[in-house]
């Protein structure tokens, strides 16, 4: 008996919420033992949390204890309920962008940005979350961003589902430990069961090159997601793009930078198209706009004439050296123009700016010349066309010069660009092309998915049944591992093997279908098919005379809507540990905030772009 | 009881469902009712004044929204598209406004009736995708064997785009005047080629175009006056350097220890400008074009020499100069000779004009001559300026008409051959579809009806006759402006790329599409209010 006391006593944690304006951080404190550590989503059973537990009455008039203006709730009614209330709410928000059929959000941010969005993970980071509970499941969110790129609405949605199940198990008396105890176990049988539904298209890691068309189907799922209608187009497109860049030998490591895009307004979203090589919006300085062949020397310096770095003056001493000042100087920069030109480079790209000078000197020995503004837009050049940056201006070593089938300046709309156009590049750039802001923003983050999604698949290759049919097989799986399993924790499996079938019945939700009929549909299609999901169909054809948009339930592994594996795996792991962290929470304690100015923030200060 | 979970931040405006997509849907509406009345050769202008108290008239629908500042952010996707279909044709800004908002329109009472915005918008998508068929099926296309005829369709098309601006009147002057520079520009056809250079004064007719090059009479010293103001085949150097005596290096210091010697610092100086001077002299130079300034001594030699300058000349005008006269911008006057050839420009004459109250400079009979320059005449500052806006959509859909050359009927016929053919598609299908289809139909009737009302016309009566027309497979019948009737358009004249319909009805659609499928506005407080506050944030106060 005192034992079951005792684990429920353990996970009463009480949370200290260190949110002063400073850090965003959440610091859990053990408050009474001053046991201080980092909250994880599992339990911690340290010697104190026991020692602490045995202490049952609780200090007299606890908030006498604290600075004065700190906020402190506890139990149930006041605090779990509550946490489970924020994190439904949080849900409601992004629940009606869920799918193909999801409609968009427009949120307008801190700054007064537009953006028009169904990605979750974009909504969520606009829109400023501040309650702790709701955080929790915005942060599960954000690291399924980190680690696929995808599937981030689905960890919010089946997280606040797992709560919202676990409210109506709390109020029929069950404890929060039992319940988490409980989900725990579903989610090990879930990570059991998930690769055993695999569907086998003999994919691999080596061979994705030539499985072009299944490749395309997978990206076109995680498209269709966001911008149903143009998932064929631009499905296509990524592919070729992904493909282009992964090189002969598939398994070196796919990185997702490496597929730029390049947003140009105007037109429409067909319009977009993909060029091996970099695009960069800039017009070129020399008077040459148009190089085939090219032989290119890279440089992070500025092409001028070389300055100290000391403070220092030419000190003349007679009229002729006066005379003579400007010539050498002269000289000296046609010298190093001029051995470029003989080392038989015909475009220079500079990191810093092109001396007026130089720029004549070049213009006279036929030289291009890119000016780029950022380091990272140089450092991605000089791979495109595999070059090497030089710091220093000088003629380059053979080794050290790049070749780029094409360079010239084109004009897209109305923007001037420079293409680098090179068929072996190992960078591929997408030119999207939309009529408003909003959408070329909202295509470049479906396009981002899919790319992730792509880097997901060299990393595993296992494929599951899209559309909900996934869903819906565990569900019924796991309901009956629950009837086998004998303690109370079953209850709570049951629950979570019910929150499954959410994912399809908000599919048809958004549809505009009746989810319930949908349902039962799927799981007596179950019995015989596992592969059966929600399907949005669209025939083939514009001319046909028939209603062409159907929603029906049917064998999703026919009309080849893949889900990947490696995504669905940590979507399910880490919308569980969300839920089982609001779970056990019991306590919340605000301290007051602190006084002074807002810290500034300066993340992101050193990234790429 | 359960207090109100607040998970925002406080001062959170959020708003959702099926009346934040029809409030978005008026909003739009509001945007394209001010800009209404601009559509057409019979369409009134704006005077907008903008915050610096600036006035600006126009009747061009980006220009007008840009300067309206919109901040609601569904209609500031409207400016947005206007502002897409400017960069991409240049002109018919209006018009893709005016569509988005009656597809908006003409939808609204479906997603009243409850009707899934999904579906509206995949009908609009398929909508258009039909719809942009069938443009490429009627385009016609104009042949560009004939040169001599092949200007005249430019002509055309300059004329129809013309005719909806402020110099309806003068249009088959100015159309002939853009048709002429775009026609003088390399095969990229590069806007910035052609230079739009405003002075007040003068009428109208007195605009000119210059195959060639013309800029003001730059700042000039003592001596310019000397100069010649004629010269026949000069030969012309293009400088980025100052002709001046100053310092050859910022950071240099000299230090002498003899008089004599500091007397020959001085002379050295001098001869270091005299040298330039010399070399440009020698080379035979007769006209010396700087991006930087040419001092009084510089101005002097020249004038004694019977060369002329001008110092400050603005860069692109420069540019411009080496397109036409050829050479390059040379930014060192050594080694003039070993390639002169390549390093100086030409033109048959260069003369100083009286413009108005200005003077300008002409190069005329340029040898590479892939640059014009117009010059302006008019009354008002607002007026030249607006003036220049119109040419400016009438040299960009030359431009166009020049690359892509299939041309369909304007003055709304295009647009009722387009619903007919959607509306009788739609018949065709069963289910929710048809009616949203045949709302998208009716959307493009939007354009003659507004023609018909900017011209004071009976709409209804005009629309009617039209729809008999192409229903009898007319085609190219459109409203006639100047007898109040309905006319076969193509034979009239009145024409229009095919580029500019499909990108016009791609990005309205497109626009369309994006406010439908926004059900939820969440708008979160600027940063500079209170900061967050977790305890009130649990409502725990």
């Amino acid at each position: 008996m005192i034992f079951v006391y005792l684990t429920y006593r353990n996970i009463r944690q009480t949370i200290v919420l260190a949110e002063q304006q400073t850090d965003r951080q959440m610091i859990y404190l053990d408050s009474s033992v001053n046991c201080k550590y980092i909250f994880t989503s599992d339990f911690i059973f340290t010697k104190q949390t026991i020692e602490m537990a045995l202490r049952v009455p609780k200090a007299p008039g606890f908030a006498s204890m604290m600075k004065e203006g700190s906020k402190y709730t506890h139990g149930l009614e006041e605090a779990v309920y509550r946490n489970i209330g924020a994190c439904k709410e949080l849900c409601e928000t992004t629940t009606s962008s869920f799918g193909p059929n999801g409609l968009n959000k427009m949120v307008i941010n801190h700054i007064e940005k537009l953006f028009v969005t169904n990605d979750a993970a974009s909504i969520l980071r606009e829109i400023d979350v501040v309650h702790p509970a709701a955080k929790i499941l915005m942060l599960a969110s954000d690291m399924q961003e980190k680690e696929i790129g995808d599937g981030t609405n689905y960890v919010i949605l089946f997280g606040s589902k797992l709560l919202e199940n676990a409210e109506s198990l709390l109020r029929m008396g069950l404890s929060p430990s039992e319940i988490t105890d409980g989900f725990n176990l579903a989610l090990k049988k879930t990570l059991e069961l998930l690769p055993t539904f695999e569907i086998k298209v003999n994919l691999t890691k080596e061979n994705l090159r030539d499985n072009e068309p299944i490749v395309s189907k997978v990206l076109q799922t995680a498209i269709g997601s966001k911008l149903f209608g143009y998932h064929e187009f631009l499905g296509d497109l990524v592919t070729k793009a992904c493909l282009t860049v992964t090189g002969s030998d598939s398994t070196s490591s796919f990185n997702v930078d490496n597929i730029r895009i390049c947003k140009i307004l105007g037109g429409g979203l067909f319009q977009s198209t993909m060029v091996p090589g970099m695009v960069l919006k800039r017009e070129v300085e020399s008077e040459i706009t148009k190089v085939n062949q090219a032989r290119i020397a890279v440089f992070s310096c500025p092409i001028d004439i070389q300055v100290t770095e000391t403070k220092g003056t030419v000190l003349l001493k007679s009229a002729d050296e006066l005379l003579a000042f400007a010539k050498d100087e002269e000289t000296s920069i046609e010298t190093q123009i001029k051995a470029l030109a003989d080392a038989g480079i015909n475009v220079i790209v500079s990191g810093g700016k092109v001396g007026e000078m130089a720029l004549h000197f070049l213009n006279k020995y036929k030289i291009m010349a890119v000016r780029l503004q950022s380091k990272f837009d140089l450092r991605r050049v000089a791979k495109t066309i595999d070059a090497v940056v030089l710091p220093k201006l000088r003629a380059p070593t053979h080794g050290e010069i790049g070749a780029c089938d094409s360079i010239f300046v084109d004009e897209i709309g109305d923007t001037h660009v420079i293409v680098f156009k090179h068929a072996k590049s190992r960078i591929a750039t997408l030119i999207l092309r939309g009529s408003t802001d909003q959408i070329l923003d909202d295509c470049e983050r479906a396009v981002d998915d899919a790319v992730n999604n792509f880097k997901a698949l060299t990393r595993d290759t296992i494929l599951l049944p899209g559309g909900g049919a996934t869903e819906i097989e565990l569900a019924s799986k796991l309901s009956e591992y629950a009837r086998t399993c004998p303690g109370i924790e079953q209850y709570a499996i049951q629950r979570y093997a019910e929150t499954f079938e959410y994912i399809p019945k908000i599919l048809a939700e958004n549809s505009g279908v009746k989810s319930t009929e949908i349902l039962a549909k799927l799981y007596v299609g179950h019995h015989d098919n596992p592969n059966l999901g929600f399907l949005i169909g669209q025939a083939k054809s514009e001319t046909t005379q028939s209603n062409d948009i159907t929603y029906e339930t049917g064998d999703v592994k026919l009309s080849e809507l893949y889900d990947l594996y490696i995504t669905k795996k940590w979507a399910v792991l880490f919308a569980t540990k969300a839920a089982c962290t609001v779970l056990s929470v019991d306590e919340i304690i605000c301290a007051k905030p602190a006084g002074g100015p807002k810290q500034k923030e300066n993340k992101g200060w050193d990234n790429d772009d | 009881m359960q207090p109100m979970i607040i998970i925002l931040k406080e001062g959170t405006d959020s708003s959702q469902g099926k009346s934040q997509i029809l409030s978005n849907i008026s909003a739009c509406q509001a945007v394209a009712e001010a800009i209404r009345t601009t559509l057409g050769p019979r369409g009134m202008d704006k005077l907008i004044v903008d915050n610096r108290g600036k006035p600006t008239i126009s009747n061009d629908g980006a220009t007008i929204l840009k300067l309206l500042e919109i901040v609601h952010p569904a209609a500031r996707t409207l400016v947005d598209i206007a502002k897409s279909q400017d960069a991409e044709v240049g002109d018919g800004t209006t018009s893709v406004v005016l569509l988005t908002a009656e597809i908006l329109k003409n939808t609204k009472t479906f997603i009243e009736d409850g009707m899934h915005s999904t579906i509206i918008i995949r009908a609009i998508r398929k909508a258009t995708a039909l719809t942009i068929k069938k443009i490429k099926e009627i385009a016609v296309n104009i042949k560009s064997n004939d040169a001599e005829e092949h200007r005249a369709l430019l002509e055309k098309c300059a004329c129809t785009t013309l005719s909806s601006k402020l110099i309806a009147r003068q249009r088959d002057f100015f159309a002939k005047m853009v048709v002429d520079a775009v026609l003088m520009l390399d095969e990229l056809l590069p806007l910035n080629m052609i230079g739009i250079k405003k002075v007040t004064g003068g009428s109208l007719e007195d605009s000119r175009l210059i195959a060639g090059v013309a800029f003001k009479k730059t700042f000039s010293y003592a001596g310019f006056e000397m100069q010649r103001k004629k010269y026949l085949k000069p030969i012309i150097a293009l400088l980025n350097i100052e002709l001046e005596l100053k310092a050859e290096r910022d950071n240099a210091e000299i230090r002498l220890d003899n008089v004599d010697e500091y007397q020959k610092i001085v002379d050295a100086e001098w001869s270091i400008l005299y040298n330039k001077l010399e070399k440009l002299y020698k080379a035979g130079v007769k006209v010396v074009l700087s991006k930087l300034p040419i001092g009084d001594v510089a101005t002097q030699y020249f004038a004694d020499r019977e060369m002329f300058c001008a110092g400050r000349v603005q860069e692109d005008d420069l540019k411009r100069t080496q397109k036409a006269c050829g050479g390059t911008i040379i930014t060192t006057v050594e080694n003039l000779h070993e390639q002169s050839q390549h390093v100086f420009g030409t033109c048959d004459i260069l003369e100083e004009v009286q413009i108005g109250s200005e003077r300008y400079n002409f190069f005329t009979g340029c040898p590479k001559a892939q640059t014009a320059t117009m010059i302006l005449r008019g009354g008002a500052e607002q007026f030249i300026d607006e003036v220049e806006r119109s040419l400016h959509d009438a040299i960009m859909i030359v431009r166009r008409a020049v690359k892509n050359d299939s041309i369909v009927a304007g003055g709304g016929a295009i647009e009722m051959a387009l619903s007919r053919t959607l509306r009788d598609y739609s018949r065709t299908i069963p289910g929710k579809e048809q009616l949203i289809i045949a709302a998208y139909a009716k959307a493009f009737e939007v354009i003659p009806r507004q023609l018909c009302e900017n011209a004071g016309f009976d709409a209804t009566n005009i629309l009617n006759k039209l729809r008999q027309k192409h229903f009898e497979n007319h085609i190219w019948f459109g409203v006639d402006i100047i007898h109040e009737d309905v006319h076969d358009n193509f034979t009239a004249a009145v024409w229009e790329p095919a580029v500019v319909k499909i990108n016009a009805i791609t990005a309205a659609s497109e626009a369309a599409c994006l406010i439908l499928s926004v059900d939820e506005t969440i708008k979160v407080p600027k940063s500079s209010a209170e900061p967050s506050n977790a305890a009130k944030a649990m409502n725990m106060t």
